[in-house]
């Protein structure tokens, strides 16, 4: 506990202030309170600049992978503020001691030693000493932050940068191309579910089929995926149409069952009847009737028409508004286009190619034939963009054998050796060469005999 | 940790302490012209109760300045010529076979060095044999012959001068003769206008004339004074920091240290500087020892106890000047400011 006669010089030290002259008690407690504050200076910017350097990381990470979290990326300039926790507890632990507070004070403001020597022992006779009058009045030192803040800079300019970098977008991968793909089908299906045109059972195969493709077309991206999608989209057609064709059979036969008015001796009648057993098996059969009221399924299904008027009449009225609302559920459906066609890739938008809609106005679209005279000039068959760099494995290639080989040409190189030429003969052949002088030397009478006796044996 | 408690001086005795000295400087400044630093060392040193050696070219005024002094004090005073054919039963005494009452027996003649000043004038004109009689005078106080030891009188300094230039005939202080004088006192040459104030007040250049101005009781006062002089611990500190660095292998040292020093101060380096920083304060007229003073004695209390490296004298590095260094570079309170702290000039 601090007393009145303590100077307070940090946090948990204290220097008795009767061992400390009462004119030096301001000049030690502000240089004291300067201490620390340099020391604080002293540990913050490197607090900071590690604080900025890993805000600009998180920064960098964000505008690469993580694009939500681009409007909270400019908090990350708050960063330093992290930092002054960390250093002020490590300028509270590297706190000078009360000594050093006073040996500093000693050193830098004159008081030649009589400063320590007045707080190590107590005497007042020398507290009006004019050293310590001095040291009373000297100037505290003068704050140099930016020695230290220096490294601060370029840890900001990074977080700065990062954060003001443009925010990454994905490109579009075969994931995407994959769904676009299917995108199509799914929706179909969906409609044609919410106008109970489908049974569960087909509803389940198309699903499966509908997977398939989008699977396919994510493991590889060519025309086969496209062609996939065509197909499925073919044969949901190809259900509709044979629905539609159900339906118009059973009414036109219902029509004609109605016209023959349902009299068992009319052999009409019979035939009507008949032929609108088989139209409502095949309406059965294609699954149309699934949606239809429980009393024409009861009586479908027992496969026996009813024979008197009244019940005929009300079975024809009845199946009447069913196969009419059946056909205008079919004429509803927007998936097909209003036809049965063949796939039409131009419906799905590659990537980077904008609105698949009105794609044949489109100037530049459609290939070198067909495009507008005013169009940029594009020439087909150009690749899709993740078919772009696709490795392509090349046929095998094969050893030619040994027995096709022939020479191309003789090249004139190796020496002909005639050991039966004779050196003169050689020389003759080479006179040109080497010089007429050398061979036919001839040799001084005097020296005619030294040279015979040398090859004399 | 043992704690000083003893009060400190009282303004009056260090008044009056700083006024027997300023006597005793004064006199010293009207003898010795231009010197006021060597002889402030010396006065130091002498207040720290050390020996002096004097280092210097002929005719700078070394013996004249030990003369004065010697004139200035009451004590005794001897001088011994160091010459090649010196014994050192010249320095010691002897005993001598006398006739004393009609028997012989042998009778101790005390040397020169039974005196409280003794001046070694050309102390390197001595074989090292003859050094070596004031081996264990200047640390002991006392000489040891045939077996006898007889204490010295006290106070007893030695001052010694030695010619830096002249080799032949000479023997340079061994290490341990060296390391037993608290400074080596280089005596400079002096300015135009100090020839010239020499050539215009004295005749044939004779000093003036001396009185005495401290007795041998006078000096023991000035001494228990200077006992009492307070040196603070972060001084001490420094100080010990300081002889720390001329070790070569002391992670304080400054490069110059590392690559010119073979050998750094012994602790009685340390002893040396705060028995002359107590001296000098006490000159100054403070009863404590601040930074400044140590930094004043550091130069002459341990630049001759440096072992030097040949590469050193190539280099032309001398003692004092890699003290300068040292003392640049050895901080005066060991943990200074923060970085971003800077003291006002």
């Amino acid at each position: 506990m601090l007393g009145d006669n303590s100077v307070r010089l940090a946090d948990d030290s204290t220097v008795p202030a009767d061992r400390v002259p009462a004119s030096l008690i301001p000049i030690v407690r502000r240089f004291s309170r300067r201490l620390r504050i340099g020391l604080f200076l002293d540990a913050f910017p490197q607090w900071a600049a590690g604080a900025l350097l890993a805000a600009g990381c998180a920064a960098l990470v964000c505008r690469l992978f993580v694009p939500a979290a681009d409007p909270y990326l400019f908090w990350l300039l708050a960063a330093p503020a992290l930092a002054i926790l960390p250093a002020a507890v490590l300028s509270i632990r590297r706190a000078y001691r009360p000594e050093e507070v006073l040996a500093l004070v000693d050193a830098l403001t004159g008081g030649d030693g009589a400063v320590l020597t007045l707080a190590e022992r107590h005497d007042q006779a020398w507290s009006h000493a004019s050293q310590i009058s001095r040291a009373a009045h000297a100037a505290l030192p003068r704050f140099r932050p930016w020695r230290r803040f220096t490294i601060v800079v370029p840890a900001l300019a990074f977080l700065v940068i990062a954060v003001l970098l443009p925010q990454r977008t994905p490109t579009a991968g075969p994931l995407p191309i994959a769904d676009d793909v299917v995108s199509g089908l799914s929706a179909t299906l969906k409609e044609l579910q919410s106008h109970d045109l489908v049974t569960p059972e087909e509803e389940k195969q198309l699903q499966q089929e509908i997977e398939r493709v989008r699977k396919a077309a994510q493991e590889r991206m060519d025309a086969s995926a496209w062609e996939a999608a065509d197909a499925v989209k073919e044969k949901m057609a190809a259900n509709a149409a044979a629905k539609r064709d159900a339906a118009s059979w059973a009414q036109e036969a219902l029509a004609r069952y109605s016209a023959a008015g349902g009299s068992a001796g009319n052999p009409d009648a019979a035939s009507a009847k008949a032929e609108l057993s088989k139209a409502l098996e095949a309406l059965a059969r294609s699954g149309a009737l699934a949606g239809a009221p429980l009393d024409i399924q009861k009586m479908l299904a027992a496969g026996k028409l009813p024979g008197d008027a009244a019940s005929l009449g009300k079975l024809a009225a009845a199946l009447g508004q069913y196969l009419g609302d059946a056909q205008g559920r079919l004429g509803d459906v927007q998936g097909f286009g209003g036809r049965a066609s063949r796939f039409d890739p131009s419906e799905f938008a590659a990537a980077g190619e904008g609105d698949g809609a009105g794609a044949g106005n489109t100037p530049g679209r459609g290939g070198i034939t067909r495009g507008r005279a005013d169009a940029k000039l594009t020439y087909g068959q150009e690749s899709l963009p993740a078919e772009r760099f696709k490795a392509q494995a090349l046929p095998p290639g094969y050893v030619r054998s040994p027995d096709d080989w022939a020479p191309v040409v003789n090249m004139p190189g190796a020496p002909i050796v005639a050991p039966e030429a004779s050196g003169r003969a050689a020389a003759r052949a080479y006179a040109e060469d080497a010089g007429q002088a050398a061979w036919r030397r001839t040799l001084a009478p005097r020296h005619q005999s030294a040279v015979k006796k040398y090859f004399k044996p | 940790m043992i704690t000083d408690t003893r009060p400190l001086l009282d303004p009056d005795a260090v008044g009056t302490a700083q006024t027997s000295i300023a006597r005793v400087v004064d006199a010293l400044r009207r003898v010795i012209l231009g010197k006021e630093d060597t002889i402030d060392e010396v006065v130091a040193a002498l207040l720290g109760r050390g020996h002096v050696l004097l280092e210097g070219l002929p005719g700078l005024g070394k013996t004249e300045l030990v003369k004065a002094l010697s004139r200035l004090l009451s004590i005794d005073f001897r001088r011994i010529q160091f010459t090649p054919d010196l014994l050192p039963t010249d320095i010691t005494g002897s005993h001598i076979l006398q006739d004393v009452d009609g028997r012989k027996e042998f009778a101790f003649h005390a040397g020169p060095v039974f005196t409280n000043l003794l001046l070694a004038d050309e102390i390197n004109r001595a074989s090292p044999k003859t050094q070596a009689a004031l081996l264990e005078a200047m640390q002991e106080r006392r000489v040891t012959i045939f077996g006898e030891t007889r204490p010295l009188p006290l106070p007893f300094f030695v001052l010694a001068t030695q010619n830096p230039i002249e080799l032949e005939g000479t023997y340079p202080l061994p290490e341990a003769q060296l390391d037993r004088f608290m400074f080596k006192v280089d005596v400079a040459g002096v300015d135009r206008a100090v020839l010239e104030e020499i050539l215009t007040t004295r005749v044939h250049g004779e000093p003036p004339v001396l009185t005495p101005v401290l007795d041998a009781a006078g000096l023991q006062r000035l001494f228990d004074a200077v006992d009492a002089v307070h040196m603070p611990r972060a001084v001490a500190n420094y100080t010990s920091r300081l002889v720390a660095a001329t070790h070569p292998e002391s992670s304080d040292a400054p490069p110059q240290v590392r690559q010119f020093v073979k050998y750094g101060s012994s602790p009685r380096g340390a002893i040396a500087i705060g028995a002359a920083a107590r001296g000098l304060a006490l000159m100054r007229g403070k009863p404590n020892v601040g930074f400044d003073e140590i930094r004043r004695v550091a130069p002459a209390a341990l630049s001759h106890r440096l072992v030097l490296d040949y590469s050193a004298r190539l280099e032309g590095w001398t003692g004092r000047r890699l003290l300068a260094a040292l003392i640049e570079a050895v901080p005066a309170v060991e943990r200074g400011l923060p970085q971003t702290l800077e003291a006002r000039t």
